[in-house]
């Protein structure tokens, strides 16, 4: 007892003795598993909560309502005299559809998913973080609303995870708007399907039967609160790690039913999930140099690498306070004009999807809001400038300013504060052992990339990747900074001495509408943001404005230099590819 | 009873008339001697000395908490009368947290110090002296008809003051003085405001604050005679003054019924029915107002608007019918009307069926629709009012009695296994011969039970239709403590009929929440009458203000908020209590530009000098909301 602490009542005085299972609002979910049986926690007794006007149907019921609904019927009715097919035709069409898309959610296959998942889980990641008190509302929302979870979307990990996370908390397992190429894939297109995923085509157009099937099939769940429904508003895997632009079917269709008064409200929960190391990294920065992309199967999952064999550090969950549709769109739309049509008639007003427009945005921020950036980030940020290697000490001096200018930029940085910098700096490139190392100069430099399965690639191919990789870390902090670049590109490009406001302010749109695929800005509200990044500058970092008019010399400094530079090579590709077009 | 109750009204008023006032005999000549037409109106002039002057009802009945501290059911008018109820205190507590500590008490009666002068219109008072018209500028009598029983009103009888009322009251006892009236009013730019039974929840009779012209009262509850019966072809002309309980009382005694009861029957009156657009409990045999009228006799500023002849219907142009029905004493004011009326039928059988949750309720309730076998009255009650029913329960006078109910729950929620927190009872009228009504029993009690629904007898159902009657009183047994509560009502299409109910209920609890009302609010509804393609729902509301300042503007706010919500969900703005002056911002939303337009069109014609002022409908400034 020579190590008793000075206070009776500190346990562990040594924090580097104190596990890492609870961190600030995260909790570890691996944690207890590693120490106890996967088998007797997978057959535990669980108790879900339930949305109070559930009543409770199979998959088959779910299937069968659907058929007998209305809306389908009218659909099919429609079609038969619009194409002059024999209805029983059209409705074996129907049925199809129904067939192919449908999930079979069932608590066995569940149980033996997170078997499974748990022992993936453990292998990859060393934690699994989540936190709780989202958890603690979603729990309680989903027994007042039906519940339309939005998570981000940077890996195939994303849904495996989001179901474990709800297995374990006792939460009702979600269904899973998943696009069609899993269906393919043989052992886990099954366990998928009955895990809760059912399947929709990407793009279906103007197939009204196709339509009337889905939009029914999804309402009638949302209503009746069987499972959260879980879809990707991004409609597929960024591969570029930053928010891809919204897609708006599946949304709108979730949405019509509170439109139309089924229920009192939907509770929209955004989820942000940040890896610290993408399992894809490598498929994806050759997918975006071109080479397709392999087509899903079972095994092409895990062989592609030695998955299973690899470290990819820890995961954040992130549950965003759940946001009531009613109170989003209160005011701002007039439900009544729903009342002269009977409601299976697909319609929704201008105003209507105007708004779910603009919640495809505002989730897509929300998710932003709340991503963990890990120093790799940081790293890749400064190493993407020094690609022929940095000493790791001056890295460490880049890392910690760039993290200091985030975290005033409202960034959440996954900064472990009892280490010193250069361990961090360290344990983090072991994590990233396959992307750059440190010699024995200590200098860190980045190595070859090798393609998964096609191996090395020509030497232009291997920069190019080497280049993808590093931008695919270095993206997720982009939109952290995005709109204070926006304003010092125009600072830094000046040539006069001074600049109107509203000079700058229109420069600021024109780049807001150059940039506004590469990232996400709320539909109407330029204005604000411009003043927001107005303010951030000229409180934060040296920005001066004097007389209603911008100082340029005085403004410039390491601060809109370094921001402007993330930003240039955007402004470079869009130049180049105007001119390539011109020729 | 009803007899009884008469008499006792009728020495009431003998006693007190003779004194105070001289009762204009009527003079016109009768074409048939109705029973009953030589007895003084039900209704005396002073009705204060009847009628609570803050409250609902008559002065004898009222809840209060006795000395033992149970709450008791005064008076002997009715079936609760005498009783006690056990288990309402503890609901009342329960449900809304009332607290018998703290109490917010009426201020006493108003008298001539604490109300305003008249306004005096000397030209016009002195030509109406001419017409030997009975009238008074007594104030409370004048008090007394400057409200109806919407929240605010109550609330400021009780605690405050009208900012403006009527400046006389006049007692016409015919429609010629009516014509007199409003001649002299118009003549001299007199605002008439017509006030029948004063049972009106849309702040209908309320007098516009900023009006600056003498504002008469037209009483015209001393019109109150049944002119002639027709039994060729069925029908009855009765002057517009009449009340629901007299109409039926007399047409009785001859063996008729008009069969049209609204809640409000015991007050309000015939002209009051016509002027809103009125709907009866028994509908469904009987049809609402607007099926039951067959002629109206209106004197507006124009001249008299009627038709020149009875017919069962006419293709004649729009029909004038459809304009004075619902005019809400914004056009001119209702005279005589001649009605349709039934032999009283020889069977009449309460029932109820009890439904393991509300849904199942409205699915058999669509049903009995779809099949239109629906009986006199079918009224479906959700959970929370299934418990409010069972807390009225009076104290069981026998053994035997608590033993047999023990046994019915027993029943009903362990061997059928409902849970009573979520079942739902409907309550039943029949009327018909007796083979009808069992007919009729038969058959909607097999629809019931392919909802789930098991019958649960008569009592359970006459009980649920007098806590219709009883819960205007217990309202003002809430106002002694803290609470403020109303109803508002709607009617919706089939398929919107749940999600409406389930809704609107989690509007008012949410904005409940956003407002900061302390307590759990009480929220209930019920579906009270089934048609072919929709539904009435009615929704009564209440909480504990304790910690609010301004407890009936929050009640008003949420109020709006949960009419919104109606209106989202295909809804409309009231099936049966009008638009008044507390839903005129959703009128025009309701109608259109066009549909206010022609409204305000009409009012122009017949009305330039907005002689009949009262500030209803589309007069005025309509601030839009959309």
């Amino acid at each position: 007892m020579s190590d008793q602490s000075r206070n009776s009542w500190i346990k562990q005085d040594n924090p580097r003795l104190v596990s890492a299972r609870q961190k600030d609002i995260y909790e570890d979910i691996l944690e207890d598993r590693r120490h106890s049986s996967d088998v007797v926690w997978s057959f535990r007794t669980r108790e879900e909560p339930k949305y109070k006007y559930n009543k409770p149907r199979t998959p088959d019921e779910i299937r069968k309502h659907v058929m007998h609904s209305d809306r389908v019927k009218y659909a099919v009715e429609k079609v038969c005299s619009e194409s002059g097919l024999p209805i029983e035709e059209v409705w074996k069409q129907a049925e199809e559809v129904m067939q192919e898309m449908s999930h079979n959610l069932s608590m066995g296959a569940i149980r033996g998913f997170a078997m499974f998942m748990v022992k993936v889980l453990k292998s990859l990641f060393k934690r699994v973080y989540v936190n709780t008190e989202g958890i603690q509302k979603v729990r309680e929302m989903l027994v007042e609303y039906p519940v339309l979870l939005m998570p981000s979307h940077r890996s195939y990990f994303d849904f495996l995870l989001m179901s474990y996370v709800f297995y374990s908390y006792d939460l009702p397992l979600p269904v899973i708007a998943a696009a069609m190429d899993f269906m393919g894939m043989k052992f886990f297109g099954w366990l998928l399907r009955n895990s809760g995923a059912f399947y929709i085509r990407r793009s279906f157009g103007d197939d009204m039967l196709y339509w009337a099937v889905f939009t029914e099939y999804v309402q009638s769940q949302l209503v009746n609160g069987d499972h959260p429904i879980e879809f990707y508003v991004e409609g597929t895997r960024s591969r570029t790690s930053k928010s891809y632009a919204p897609k708006f079917g599946m949304l709108s269709a979730s949405l019509e039913p509170y439109f139309k008064a089924h229920i009192p409200d939907i509770m929209v929960i955004p989820i942000s999930i940040s890896y610290d190391k993408i399992l894809e990294e490598t498929l994806y920065s050759y997918e975006i140099l071109g080479v397709p992309k392999p087509k899903e199967s079972t095994s092409g999952l895990f062989k592609a690498r030695n998955l299973l064999s690899e470290d990819f550090g820890n995961v954040h969950v992130h549950f965003g306070e759940p946001l009531s549709i009613r109170k989003y769109t209160d005011g701002k739309v007039d439900r009544s004009v729903h009342s002269l049509a009977p409601r299976y008639i697909a319609s929704l007003s201008d105003d209507e999807n105007k708004l779910i427009q603009n919640l495809g945005y505002k989730v897509l921020l929300l998710h932003q809001e709340h991503m963990v950036i890990s120093p790799w980030s940081l790293m890749a940020a400064v190493l993407v400038q020094n690609k022929d290697g940095i000493k790791i000490k001056q890295l460490e001096k880049e890392v910690e300013w760039i993290k200091r200018q985030a975290t005033n930029l409202g960034a959440y940085i996954d900064w472990p504060g009892n280490e010193s910098a250069d361990a961090v700096l360290r344990s983090t490139l072991a994590l990233h052992k396959n992307i750059a190392e440190v010699d024995s100069e200590d200098v860190v430099h980045l190595l070859e990339i090798q393609h998964p399965t096609r191996g090395s690639q020509d030497e232009l191919m291997q920069a190019a990747a080497q280049h993808l990789i590093i931008t695919l870390y270095k993206n997720q902090l982009m939109h952290i900074f995005v709109r204070v670049s926006m304003v010092t590109l125009s600072i830094n490009s000046c040539t006069e001495e001074t600049m109107s406001m509203n000079e700058l302010y229109s420069k600021y749109e024109f780049l807001e509408h150059l940039l506004n695929r590469d990232f996400i800005f709320m539909p109407d509200s330029t204005k604000q943001d411009f003043e927001n990044a107005m303010l951030t500058l000229t409180h934060n970092c040296g920005v001066v404005v004097e007389d209603g008019l911008l100082q340029v010399k005085k403004s410039t400094n390491k601060y809109t230099t370094f921001f402007s530079q993330m930003f240039e090579p955007f402004l470079l590709g869009y130049w180049v590819s105007f001119y390539s077009n011109e020729n | 009873m009803s007899k009884d109750r008469l008499t006792v009204v009728n020495k009431h008023i003998c006693e007190n008339s003779s004194n105070c006032y001289s009762l204009t005999q009527c003079n016109g000549t009768e074409k048939n001697n109705v029973a009953g037409q030589n007895e003084a109106p039900s209704m005396p002039k002073r009705r204060q000395e009847v009628l609570k002057w803050n409250g609902w009802g008559y002065k004898d009945s009222k809840f209060k908490v006795n000395k033992d501290g149970q709450v008791e059911f005064t008076g002997e008018r009715y079936k609760l009368s005498g009783q006690t109820m056990p288990m309402l205190k503890e609901w009342m507590m329960a449900t809304v947290g009332i607290s018998l500590d703290h109490k917010t008490p009426a201020q006493p009666e108003l008298t001539a110090k604490d109300i305003q002068a008249p306004i005096k219109n000397e030209e016009f008072m002195s030509d109406l002296r001419r017409t030997g018209i009975s009238n008074t500028d007594d104030c409370q009598d004048r008090l007394f008809r400057a409200h109806g029983h919407t929240l605010h009103e109550i609330f400021l009888l009780r605690e405050g003051k009208f900012k403006r009322i009527p400046d006389l009251v006049v007692w016409p006892t015919s429609h010629n003085e009516v014509v007199k009236i409003v001649e002299l009013c118009c003549r001299h730019n007199v605002v008439l405001i017509p006030f029948g039974g004063g049972t009106s929840v849309s702040s209908a009779l309320e007098c516009p604050s900023a009006e600056q012209r003498m504002i008469v009262s037209l009483d015209t509850s001393q019109m109150n005679k049944i002119l002639w019966v027709d039994e060729k072809n069925l029908t009855a002309c009765c002057e517009a003054g009449i009340i629901g309980q007299d109409l039926e009382r007399r047409l009785s005694e001859k063996g008729f019924c008009t069969g049209h009861e609204p809640d409000s029957m015991e007050f309000s009156s015939l002209g009051g029915w016509v002027a809103t657009r009125a709907s009866g409990m028994k509908k469904n045999i009987y049809g609402n107002i607007e099926d039951i009228v067959v002629h109206i006799k209106f004197v507006t500023p124009k001249g008299v608007m009627e038709k020149s002849c009875q017919v069962p219907r006419m293709s004649s142009g729009l029909d004038i019918h459809h304009f004075i029905m619902g005019s809400e004493g914004t056009l001119g004011v209702v005279t005589e009307v001649t009605l349709k009326i039934r032999p009283i039928p020889t069977c009449r059988k309460y029932g109820s069926i009890v439904f393991p949750q509300f849904e199942n309720g409205v699915n058999c309730m669509r049903e009995v629709a779809r099949q239109r076998c629906a009986p006199a009255s079918i009224r479906l009650m959700d959970n929370q009012q299934f418990q409010f029913g069972s807390a009225l329960k009076p104290e069981s006078k026998s053994l035997l009695q608590s033993f047999i109910e023990g046994i019915k729950k027993f029943y009903i929620t362990k061997l059928k296994g409902f849970d009573p927190h979520k079942l739902a009872v409907a309550t039943l009228l029949f009327e018909g011969t007796n083979e009808e009504v069992a007919a009729q029993e038969k058959r909607v009690y097999e629809i019931a039970a392919q909802f789930g629904g098991l019958p649960a007898g008569a009592e359970n159902g006459e009980r649920g239709y007098m806590l219709t009657f009883v819960i205007a009183y217990l309202r003002d047994l809430g106002f002694e403590y803290y609470i403020v509560a109303e109803s508002f009502e709607t009617s919706v299409p089939w398929d919107r009929c749940l999600d409406l109910c389930n809704n609107v209920k989690d509007r008012l609890y949410r904005e409940c929440k956003e407002h900061g009302i302390q307590f759990p609010p009480y929220i209930t509804c019920r579906v009270t009458q089934t048609y072919d393609a929709g539904a009435c729902v009615y929704f009564y509301f209440g909480f504990n203000y304790r910690g609010i300042s301004n407890p009936v503007q929050v009640y008003e706010a949420i109020e709006n908020l949960a009419r919104e919500e109606i209106l989202a969900n295909g809804g409309s703005v009231s099936h049966h209590h009008g638009i008044g002056k507390i839903r005129k911002q959703f009128l025009k939303q309701t109608v259109g530009d066009v549909g206010v337009g022609t409204m305000k069109a009409i009012k122009n014609y017949i009305d330039p000098e907005n002689i009949f002022g009262n500030d209803n409908l589309m007069i005025g400034d309509l601030s839009s909301k959309l």
